[in-house]
């Protein structure tokens, strides 16, 4: 009973990291039609800031929180502006500039910071007994808790707001959005920079709990693309679901079998479900 | 006498939209047959059937007695049916000689011949019959859309077919490309190869063609020589509505 | 028809398999040959093994993704499924090299041929995620298997080629030379037309009689043998094979690499091998200088000139050449 609570404990912390990555990538997929994989650069760069300003120079949590997101942001409105509106006729070519960020991202952290696993100081110290007989670590549950949040309010700002009408509407139609007087390009940046801010928002909660390393970005990269794939490229809520199935599924596999075997499930996963139905689950745009 | 081609009952339909529905007809060897009808009425729907890029919902069609139902394109490209597409599509970033030289490469072609040299000449001798040769070592992105034309018909011969299907071969072209065209479809049925044409510019094309077969709305409504085509009352209603008839002279 | 042909036969384009068109790579290949004569450092010779195997890497990666247009984010699959077959049976049972070498290309192809098969039906980022969670798998089998594989670690003490460095070079060279000659050979021939038709326009291929299902999967097998056996070469070469070989970054490399060089030519790749690892080497003097250059000089090259760096300089040479012949056109 203790390991089924356990596994649903560490399995909805693991979803919603996931649900937080695969999010801001399917928005700027679904919206702009762009395959950013530097957004997991996005996560480690978040991580790393909030490693710098919080447990190097010791600043105020709130303010280094705030700093790092924010900053990400902007380096994902600089990426969308100066390296992906260039290329976004071709897909591949965003694929390949992007890894190339990435990668970029990657060699200036390493010669900053050095290969070494950095550990970051917990935001908050404490542990708490769920449920009366699950353990769970303060910052774990407030990755929890967090990650609800902005996915709820995420949610409701796409569907409820205006501005989250005219991402909708860009995303449906680009040219029929320009009729209504919406600029395509504005809500592109506007959108990415939700979409690094989310990513920064994962990086920094999930940091304390896995560290920092300046090859954290390729790990998630592959099972943030994963999620979305399997919920259907441009579904918000496809990727949700996803998202909690991968992450509960990598953890049960974990905790029964072996952490090993637990890696590998996502990625056979999704090349099974290649396999067979080349669109995803929900997908509503064919590849 | 062999049947050449031949389709039972062909359908196909795209949910609630019947693109074509319960089509029979027949084609001789040695035919050169046109087909009309306006804009949706299924005639590259047709053309992509024959030709393996969409599959029936029901419906057979054969040639020279095989089956060609759920067969690939370059399987049927194999069997002898070439076909040029209605919007150009040509390799682009190659040269026109080399747009020709890759149907030449088909497994039918290889059979004859891998010499590359001799290849080449082939695919030069085609280019001559077009009227491209001069642009032999253009890039296909440079040409102009007449040309364009022309090499998509140079790239169909090219696959050596029995049976050609040309789509809207003289759209976009002047007078007197239409006529040089025109003619060397003529000296190519004559020849011996059987030619299926789908065009809108029905002047031109009744001169060429012996028979035309009509669809609208998926259905055939005709089939007979270009006269009485165009004296066919619901050929006429299909293009000008109820009562055109009044506006056909002759 | 002979008569037609009359005017026609002299513009018939020679075959680009002509001797004469691969002077220069035939004066590379000499000077590559020629350079232990002069340089006797083992430090630079060890360096040209490594550019020599890479070359192989990325011109294998580009016959792939540059001429059939498939692309691939994985190649790490074949490089690291050929470099730890040839390291199981070195180091297990001590197969000789010149066996293992093969057979670590065989096992890729039969890799090749497993990715090739799903990937007919995938385009765009579903056969780049694909391409990602295949390698992926390995990766992660190579974790699960870790008391077989040696885990992070990888194979220490696979056999070796020889103690001699530059019997070493020469060997490198030689696969670097077959490989790629092979390739150059293929792409120029007609069934490099082929591949470049499939790229250009598929359902354009399959309407001219190509059986676009059989060139894909049998570039898919030739490009995944070629990196096996560079990847079994490499493992013997380094006497070591391990997780590097199968990671992400990999991959990531000869994704970049190739494309920085400019995607479907084949030498393209090749020389950005050369210069880019030579340059990453000698610039490690300044590290940060380092970094910034090569790893930001391929988003550099991607949004200035995107074609890579070899057709543009070829484009660039031909139009000075063509300006200093007839210097009157403008």
């Amino acid at each position: 009973m203790v390991t089924f609570l356990e596994i649903l404990v560490y399995g909805a912390v693991q979803s919603s990291v996931y649900a937080m990555l695969a999010v801001g990538f399917s928005l700027i997929f679904g919206v702009a039609g762009v395959v950013n994989l530097a957004h997991t650069a996005f996560y480690m760069v978040g991580a790393y800031l909030i490693y710098t300003l919080f447990s190097l120079s010791g600043l105020n949590l709130i303010f280094s929180l705030v700093v790092s997101v924010v900053l990400t942001g902007i380096v994902g409105i600089l990426v969308q502006h100066l390296c992906i509106r260039p290329l976004i006729k071709s897909e591949y070519s965003v694929m390949i500039i992007t890894v190339a960020l990435a990668m970029f991202f990657q060699e200036v952290l390493l010669s900053t910071f050095g290969p070494v696993d950095r550990n970051l100081t917990n935001f908050y110290d404490a542990t708490y007994k769920l449920f009366g007989m699950v353990t769970i670590d303060a910052q774990r549950l407030l990755t929890l808790i967090v990650a609800i949040i902005i996915i709820i309010c995420l949610w409701l700002f796409i569907k409820r707001t205006k501005f989250g009408r005219a991402i909708q509407a860009v995303a449906q139609d680009r040219e029929g959005s320009v009729f209504m007087g919406i600029n395509p390009n504005r809500v592109y940046l506007q959108v990415m920079f939700i979409s690094a801010c989310l990513a920064a928002i994962a990086g920094a909660f999930i940091a304390p709990t896995l560290g920092a390393r300046p090859h954290m970005w390729e790990h998630p990269l592959v099972r943030v693309f994963i999620c979305v794939v399997l919920g259907g490229l441009g579904s918000f809520e496809g990727t949700i679901l996803a998202a909690i199935i991968i992450g509960f599924t990598e953890v049960v596999v974990a905790f029964s079998l072996s952490a090993y075997l637990g890696e590998l499930v996502a990625v056979a996963i999704i090349l099974f479900v290649l396999c067979v139905r080349p669109t995803g689950l929900m997908g509503r745009r064919a590849a | 006498m062999d049947v050449f081609l031949q389709a039972e009952s062909l359908s196909k339909s795209f949910g609630g939209l019947h693109a074509v529905s319960e089509l029979d007809f027949a084609v001789d060897q040695g035919e050169i047959v046109g087909t009309i009808g306006p804009n949706g009425a299924g005639k590259t729907t047709l053309f992509n059937l024959l030709t393996g890029f969409l599959q029936p919902t029901t419906g057979e069609a054969t040639f020279k007695g095989e089956s060609i139902i759920g067969k690939k394109p370059n399987q049927i490209v194999d069997l002898g049916i070439s076909r040029t597409f209605q919007i150009v599509r040509p390799f682009s970033n190659m040269t026109v000689l080399e747009n020709i030289m890759v149907p030449l490469q088909s497994p039918k072609n290889r059979r004859v011949n891998k010499n590359r040299m001799e290849n080449q000449r082939r695919a030069a001798v085609l280019l001559e019959q077009v009227g491209l040769a001069d642009k032999m070592l253009l890039l296909a992105a440079d040409l102009s859309h007449g040309d364009l034309k022309r090499l998509e018909v140079a790239r169909s011969l090219a696959a050596t077919p029995d049976l050609l299907l040309l789509d809207e071969p003289f759209s976009g072209l002047a007078t007197k490309e239409i006529a040089a065209l025109s003619d060397l479809i003529k000296s190519l049925n004559d020849d011996g190869l059987t030619i299926i044409i789908i065009e809108h510019k029905l002047r031109e094309l009744m001169k060429l063609v012996k028979r035309v077969i009509t669809l609208n709305f998926g259905v055939k409504i005709a089939d007979g020589t270009p006269e009485d085509i165009a004296r066919n009352e619901a050929v006429i209603e299909a293009y000008l509505g109820k009562g055109g008839e009044r506006f056909v002279t002759s | 028809m002979m008569n037609q042909l009359h005017g026609l036969e002299q513009s018939l384009p020679a075959s680009p398999l002509h001797w004469k068109r691969f002077r220069a790579h035939f004066a590379i290949v000499i000077l590559l040959l020629l350079l232990p004569v002069f340089v006797k450092s083992i430090y630079v010779i060890d360096l040209l093994i490594v550019c020599n195997v890479w070359a192989v890497f990325l011109s294998s990666w580009d016959l792939l993704t540059g001429y059939t247009g498939q692309i691939s984010f994985g190649h790490s699959l074949f490089i690291g499924g050929g470099a730890y077959t040839a390291g199981f049976l070195s180091f297990y049972l001590h197969v000789p090299f010149w066996i293992t070498i093969p057979l670590g290309g065989c096992v890729a192809a039969i890799l090749g041929f497993g990715l090739g098969l799903p990937a007919l039906r995938l385009k765009g980022p579903y056969l780049a995620l694909a391409t990602f969670a295949a390698s992926a798998v390995l990766h992660g089998l190579s974790a699960v298997f870790w008391l077989y594989s040696g885990g992070e670690d990888g194979l220490y003490g696979v056999g070796p080629l020889t103690r001699n460095y530059f019997v070493k070079y020469y060997w490198s060279v030689a696969l670097m030379v077959v490989c790629s000659g092979f390739l150059l050979f293929l792409v120029n021939s007609q069934y490099g037309l082929i591949l470049k038709s499939i790229r250009e326009d598929e359902s354009g291929a399959e309407a001219s009689g190509i059986n676009v299902t059989k060139y894909k999967l049998l570039t898919f097998i030739m490009s995944g043998f070629l990196a096996g056996v560079a990847g079994a070469f490499y493992g013997h070469a380094q006497m070591h094979v391990g997780t590097d070989l199968l990671s992400l970054n990999l991959s990531i490399m000869v994704v970049l690499m190739s494309v920085a060089g400019g995607m479907g030519t084949i030498i393209g790749p090749i020389v950005a091998g050369y210069l880019l690892i030579l340059l990453n080497e000698w610039l490690r003097v300044i590290e940060v200088v380092r970094v910034l250059i090569y790893s930001f000089s391929v988003v550099l090259i991607l949004l200035f000139i995107p074609r890579g760096i070899v057709p543009t300089i070829i484009s660039i040479a031909e139009t000075l050449i063509s300006k200093i012949k007839s210097p009157s056109r403008s």
